[in-house]
């Protein structure tokens, strides 16, 4: 749990914030508030009521500390945006309208430190009068060109070291010049060069931090890092040999905490458009709903969703119907193939293992010959207990033994009473601050497919012989100008180090989780525009960095990913004829031997549909025959069984056999290029079945057709269709 | 219509968008086994001694793989059906009182199974006079292309719409048909089943005194390729062979490697293009290999009735102002910002998932393997192997690639998006060599295996730890040796050996319940350590090492404690800073070298007796939800919930202990 945080900004509106400069295209006012809306959107993305903000608006036109302090001498043009308090949505609107340059360049921003301090005083201070637990801050935006006045500086500043931590100030200066980066603007006038130095001082005197915009700006590009504070998953003993029989055994006091937890981007929650807006204006109640509204253009239109459940089975006494059943006349079971099992409340645990939560070590294995891809979930660290000296030296001596023998550790885990064991394989993980082992899970017997693959470097042919050169197998040329092509691409030692040396690309600590990120960053900007025609922002570059291969490390492998092109003599199949029909016989697939069946059958010019072998006998009267004719009696017939087949059904009996002639028929009329034979016939179909006129209420077919997405043919399917994509969607309707 | 708001937890709506690959293997599969009973199938091997030595008529070991695969489904394709189809009895039987297909008698319909099918099927195999009654030739058996019809119809009216659908095809006989009317009347048929979308799988077995051959009738029968599975060549099983006596590769094994193989059908999770370069790009296809087995999640049982029947449960969306039940299409989605909700349409959430591009692997370049460490890693690795369908030449590219990554131990890094709408990650592909066993079988495919990494965001820290104690030379050549002496079999992890033992007990009950027999009670698990081996192998140099971690801990402990930072104690309740030395919650099992957890870190937090007496005083609710939760923690209880909820389950516990 992060601690209590309270953050003022304090933001310079002069009128001089107003103007564009060094060629920039906002003003810099605007400018500052990309950095300024970033943190704000950021801290109320996080939804804590913790996290406290109020800002100050410095050289307003007009004066209000809404009653934090007097407006004195030296007050005035300080504007308090808001209480010090939980930021929501509404705020930031609030504050939208509100930050604008004003029309005067009058007021102090050291006042309004004073301001911020006050605000900050009184709202984390306790009952008690003692300060609460919190991290203080104040952010100042400024360009530096109002009026000082330094008279109180010094009590200002002993003010803001008195709390623990000290309150952290944070200037951000508009082209202030900067001797870390080495930025310095040229022409500067004399006020401005004395107000940098003067704030620059202050910030210094309270340990704060300075930094210019640009800088802070170019810095929001890199995504912040969620730090999660780590919780044991796992507390307990690493065992070796059983302790409970025999003397010689090895126990040592760990814990597990996790060492890759996929961070996850936040998750939409589903709502509807409420309905019952309609009726603007027809009573004082809604249409007051309707102004809030305005405020927040997205507040108050949507309604949450419930979800409601039913629950049915097949009745016992009218086969193929289903009845309703309540949920209090339902106990919990498995299936157990079709069958159910039942197991009531009492009996629950009987189809669960028992075991007591331990560790255990179960062999040992070479590093160097563990499969990698055989590590199959995120990763888990297992250090000593805390505070535990002789756990530490044990398992200090453990990982250092694994790390010499290079060997893996393979152990049984049990995370908590009666969890299901697991397998997982422990290395040893050494740096300069800790020793770990890291832990991931193994597969078991019933976790691993046993598929089987021809072989890369060889081919076998059906008499058993190897061949070593085929169309399929890499020759040397090949084989060469892929080697020199992956040694060219290497990355290894493709990056530099802060001193310059040689290291490796894209390392994970470089990478960011783009999707992430970009919802993150979304939600931040659709917070600050909410205008719906605005275009959606391109992801920041950092994301796509690792997208592809570095360019001029690509240019350097250009002549080598030539000849590898050259080699390879790859060539990109045809759109047309990719998953296009096999039309002429000579085409067809054949059986191992290659016979061809249809010779052997004296190729018959006709084929007639066979109701017992319906989607066989369809597809062989297509391939027998170019003929339109044919080709539209051999849906006709088709069609018939169709027809057939449904109106015979009892319930929804042969609804599947029915589907799955609808599909083949569908699938082979769109490779003929025939879409028009199907459409007429798809039109009729749902008619008949809505209708009712292929016997009886055939509403559940038509939702089964709808829903095994089987209408018309449109263009994007077939060319030759003169059906619309519009209207194909509109046919489901 | 019930109007029942469910409120039962665990069954809120799935918010999360993410597509796993659950949705991708909902390719339903269709099985029957169709086993040839002749008299040559029924022979069994001559007695023996030898406990090793063949025992199994063709047939019966038939029959027990498919027992075998029965069961192995239940478990691993629960919502796949299977049947098994005798032909060539004397009985003829199809289930449905015709007798169009004469001497075929189907033992098992095609569905999924009922505990009475495996039941039936196992009752075959233990009680030989029921087996014999069925398992009995018939004196004309059926043509072959009988039989193939008769699968035909069994999956068009048991199967219609399964994308897969598969005859397992259990015979000894390479010529069953000699007329070559019969002969042209089978091919057609078989012909008729690719056209369905079948696929023939076929089983050869050889006869003691004549090897299979596959050309003689059967390469007329079977495809090359499989409908659902266009491009990737399909393995031809091996051919069963009958074993001479003590060579302890029995049928049955064999059969059951073969039959494993192909238990369940190979689908590619992704087809995808490799872009090893600008202009350079080649065809692969994804393939789940490794994949943690569950057993069935819990459903919910209609005991009003009968017979216990499973209940089919659906949702519908219903609008919280107005009670009205909406569609699916209606509903928007929304991000909760700042008190209110942020809101995009649906097209702008396309764009917002969709702007890192199509889909694709792109080879970012090239690193050592070496520089892929343990951590980093997030989930199962997905195999890729080329395929032809979309870049003629992949294979051959992907082929060299393969094999200089091998020669080279380097990887390629990758920038990997499975699908659209799928969040790109970053990936590296490592090389797999093909691995055989004795018998020259292929236990690991050839291709590249895809390790999604993790982001700068998904690492953790490791909780900080002192800079001392750290071990000696000395003590770890003493571990090191025990390390070495306990090796597992050829230093490597063979996952063939350990089942899930969780797995494998659920189902074990679960079956038994459904039979109504008796529930066992040991279990078998043997991913258990084996003890007595650690401790005949390893016990003296454990004790070595123990005396060695003595000494070194003598010396390191005074300075190690002397530095540890000052009782990082939690907040403690008075009443247990009382006694301080004697609340060991938990006993530990350790030998006398091992320490006393140290009191004074507070880790433990109350003991038993404690908060019993503090629940007597009707204090307990004063307590703070942390020392709840830490005490319950502590004691390997669950901490969600309310403090209430906490409170409620303090107090189980010790009643449970007798407090």
């Amino acid at each position: 749990m992060a601690s209590k945080e309270a953050a003022v900004y304090i933001l310079d509106l002069g009128a001089s914030m107003g103007e564009k400069r060094h060629g920039r295209e906002v003003s810099d006012l605007d400018w500052a508030m990309e950095y300024v809306w970033d943190k704000i959107t950021t801290t109320v993305a996080t939804g804590r009521k913790t996290a406290l903000m109020s800002v100050i608006g410095v050289r307003t036109d007009d004066s209000d500390l809404a009653g934090i302090m007097p407006v004195d001498d030296g007050y005035e043009n300080i504007t308090v945006f808001s209480p010090l308090k939980q930021w929501l949505l509404s705020d930031i609107r609030g504050l939208q309208g509100q930050v604008k340059p004003s029309s005067t360049n009058n007021g102090d921003i050291l006042s309004a430190v004073a301001v911020a301090v006050q605000q900050i005083d009184a709202t984390t201070t306790g009952t008690t009068g003692k300060p609460l637990k919190f991290d203080r801050r104040i952010i100042i935006v400024t360009d530096g060109r109002g009026t000082l006045d330094t008279g109180d500086l010094a009590q200002i500043t002993s003010k803001l070291k008195d709390y623990a931590p000290p309150v952290e100030v944070v200037l951000l200066g508009v082209d202030f010049d900067d001797a870390d980066s080495g930025y310095k603007e040229e022409e500067k006038d004399a006020q401005k060069e004395d107000n940098e130095t003067t704030l620059k001082e202050f910030v210094e005197q309270c340990d704060g931090n300075f930094g210019t915009l640009a800088e802070a700006i170019e810095q929001l590009a890199i995504p912040r890092i969620k730090d999660v504070r780590p919780t044991p998953s796992y507390r307990g003993t690493l065992t070796l040999g059983d302790a409970q029989t025999y003397d010689a055994t090895v126990t040592i006091d760990v814990e597990r905490y996790p060492c890759i937890m996929i961070a996850k981007p936040p998750s939409a929650s589903s709502f509807v458009v409420r309905t019952d807006l309609g009726g603007v204006g027809a009573s004082a109640q809604s249409s007051n709903t309707v102004v809030g509204d305005d405020d927040h253009p997205m507040d108050g239109q949507l309604s949450a969703v419930r979800n409601q459940r039913v629950y049915q089975v097949d009745n016992p006494d009218e086969p193929g119907e289903k009845m309703n059943v309540e949920p209090d006349d339902l106990e919990r079971g498995f299936e157990y193939g079709r069958t159910a099992v039942h197991i009531s409340e009492s009996d629950a645990n009987v189809v669960k293992l028992e075991n007591d939560p331990s560790l255990q070590l179960v062999g040992f294995i070479r590093a160097e010959d563990f499969e990698r891809f055989m590590s199959m979930s995120r990763t888990n660290f297992i250090v000593p207990q805390k505070a535990n000296a002789q756990a530490q030296l044990a398992l200090s001596s453990f990982i250092h033994a694994l790390y010499e023998a290079e060997c893996y550790a393979v152990a049984r885990i049990v995370v908590k009473q009666d969890k299901a064991p697991l397998l997982v394989v422990l290395a040893p993980h050494i740096t300069p601050t800790y020793e770990a082992l890291v832990e991931a899970e193994l597969p078991f017997e019933e976790d691993m497919r046993r598929y089987k693959f021809p072989s890369l470097d060889k081919k076998l042919t059906i008499s058993g012989k190897t061949i070593t050169e085929h169309k399929d197998l890499p020759n040397a040329e090949l084989t060469q100008a892929m080697s020199d092509y992956v040694d060219a691409l290497d990355l290894s030692e493709y990056d530099k180090d802060d001193e310059g040396e040689p290291t490796d690309y894209a390392k994970i600590e470089d990478t960011y989780s783009p999707m992430l990120h970009r919802v993150n960053q979304i939600i931040r900007w659709r917070a600050t525009h909410s205008d719906p025609t605005l275009p959606l922002p391109d992801p920041p570059q950092i994301l796509t960095r690792f997208s592809a291969p570095p360019p001029d490390l690509l240019q350097q492998a250009e002549a080598q990913l030539e000849t590898l092109k050259q080699a390879a003599d790859v060539k990109k199949v045809p759109p047309k004829t990719k998953g296009r029909g096999k039309r002429s016989r000579a085409d067809r697939d054949k059986p191992l031997s290659g016979l061809d069946i249809d010779a052997l059958l004296g190729n018959p010019k006709r084929v007639k549909i066979d109701a017992n072998n319906l989607v066989p006998s369809f597809k062989q009267a297509l391939a027998a025959t170019d003929d339109l004719d044919a080709i539209q009696d051999a849906a006709d017939a088709m069609a018939a069984q169709i027809r057939t087949l449904i109106r015979a059904s009892v319930g929804d009996s042969a609804y599947g056999r029915a589907l799955e002639a609808l599909r083949v028929m569908r699938e082979e009329l769109t490779e003929l290029e025939e879409p028009e034979i199907w459409n007429v016939f798809a039109r009729e179909l749902k008619n008949e079945l809505l209708d009712g006129k292929l016997g009886g209420d055939r509403r559940e077919m038509w939702w089964m057709v709808r829903g095994s997405k089987y209408g018309l043919i449109d263009r994007k399917r077939c060319f030759a269709s003169d059906v619309t994509e519009e209207e194909a969607v509109q046919f489901y309707k | 219509m019930a109007d029942t708001q469910d409120n039962r937890p665990g069954e809120e709506e799935d918010d999360d968008e993410e597509i796993d690959d659950a949705s991708y293997k909902t390719i339903k599969d269709a099985v029957l086994f169709a086993i040839d009973i002749s008299t040559s199938m029924l022979q069994r091997p001559a007695p023996s001694d030898d406990k090793k030595a063949e025992r199994d008529s063709p047939a019966s070991a038939a029959l027990k793989c498919a027992y075998h695969l029965m069961q192995q489904r239940i478990i691993s394709n629960p919502k796949d059906t299977m049947g098994i189809l005798l032909y060539g009895t004397e009985k003829t039987d199809l289930k449905d009182g015709d007798n169009t297909f004469q001497h075929c008698y189907l033992l098992a319909d095609l569905d999924v199974p009922s505990a009475q099918d495996v039941k039936q099927l196992r009752d075959l195999l233990e009680n030989e006079e029921e087996a014999e009654e069925i398992l009995k030739p018939a004196k004309e058996a059926p043509t072959i292309a009988s039989v193939m019809f008769c699968a035909n119809q069994i999956f068009t009216t048991k199967a219609p719409n399964f994308s897969s659908r598969r005859l397992f095809l259990v015979t000894d006989n390479d010529g069953p048909a000699t007329v070559k009317q019969d002969k042209d009347t089978a091919i057609t048929r078989a012909r008729d089943l690719y056209d369905l979308g079948c696929t023939i799988d076929l089983f050869p077995i050889s006869k003691p005194d004549h090897g299979f051959d596959r050309t003689r009738f059967y390469d007329d029968l079977v495809y090359p390729t499989s409908p659902s599975d266009p491009d990737a060549p399909v393995a031809i099983a091996t051919t069963t062979k009958i074993a001479k006596s003590g060579d302890g590769l029995t049928l049955l094994k064999q059969l059951l490697s073969s039959i494993n193989s192909k238990a369940a059908p190979r689908r590619a999770l992704f087809s995808l293009p490799l872009e090893l370069g600008p202009g350079m790009r080649i065809g692969v296809k994804g393939f789940i290999l490794i994949k943690r087995q569950e057993h069935v999640k819990s459903c919910y049982v209609w005991v009003g009735g009968e017979k216990p029947q499973i209940v089919q449960s659906s949702t519908s969306h219903m609008a919280d102002d107005t009670a009205r039940v909406v569609e699916k299409t209606e509903l928007r989605k929304a991000y909760k910002f700042g008190g209110d909700t942020i809101t995009f349409t649906p097209e702008e959430i396309t764009q917002i998932r969709q702007c890192y591009g199509e889909p694709i692997m792109r080879i970012v370049g090239f690193k050592p393997l070496s520089l892929l460490p343990l951590w980093a890693n997030i989930g199962k690795a997905t195999f890729v192997y080329p395929s032809e369908a979309d870049f003629i030449g992949s294979t051959r590219v992907f082929s060299a690639l393969q094999q200089k990554l091998i020669k080279s131990k380097k990887m390629a890094l990758t920038w990997f998006v499975a699908r659209k709408n799928a969040s790109p990650v970053m990936a590296t592909l490592i090389p797999g060599e093909e691995r055989y066993d004795e018998n020259g079988e292929q236990t690991m495919p050839p291709g590249l295996w895809l390790v999604p990494l993790p982001f700068a965001d998904d690492l953790r820290q490791c909780p900080e730890q002192l800079a001392e104690p750290r071990t000696t030379d000395e003590l770890t050549d003493k571990m090191r040796i025990i390390v070495e002496q306990l090796q597992l079999p050829k230093g490597v992890y063979d996952p063939s050996k350990y089942p899930n033992p969780d797995l494998q007990w659920f189902y074990r009950i679960l079956q038994a319940m459904a039979l109504e027999e008796e529930v066992p009670t040991k279990p078998d698990d043997k991913t258990l350590p084996k003890y007595k081996q650690i401790n005949k192998r390893a016990g003296e140099y454990i004790t070595e090492y123990g005396e060695e971690f003595e000494k070194v801990f003598a010396t390191v402990a005074h300075s190690a404690l002397s530095s540890r930072p000052k009782a990082a104690a939690k907040k403690r309740p008075a009443a247990a800073a009382a006694d301080d030395d004697d609340d060991e919650p938990k006993p530990k099992k350790r030998i006398k070298k091992e320490t006393k957890v140290k009191n004074e870190d507070g880790d433990d937090g109350l003991t038993d007796q404690q908060m019993a007496a503090i629940n007597d005083k009707g204090q307990i609710s004063k307590q703070t939800v942390a020392i709840l939760k830490e005490y319950l923690g502590a004691r390997g209880q669950a901490i969600s919930g309310k403090k209430a909820d906490l409170i409620d389950r303090v107090q189980e516990y010790l009643e449970n202990k007798g407090l």
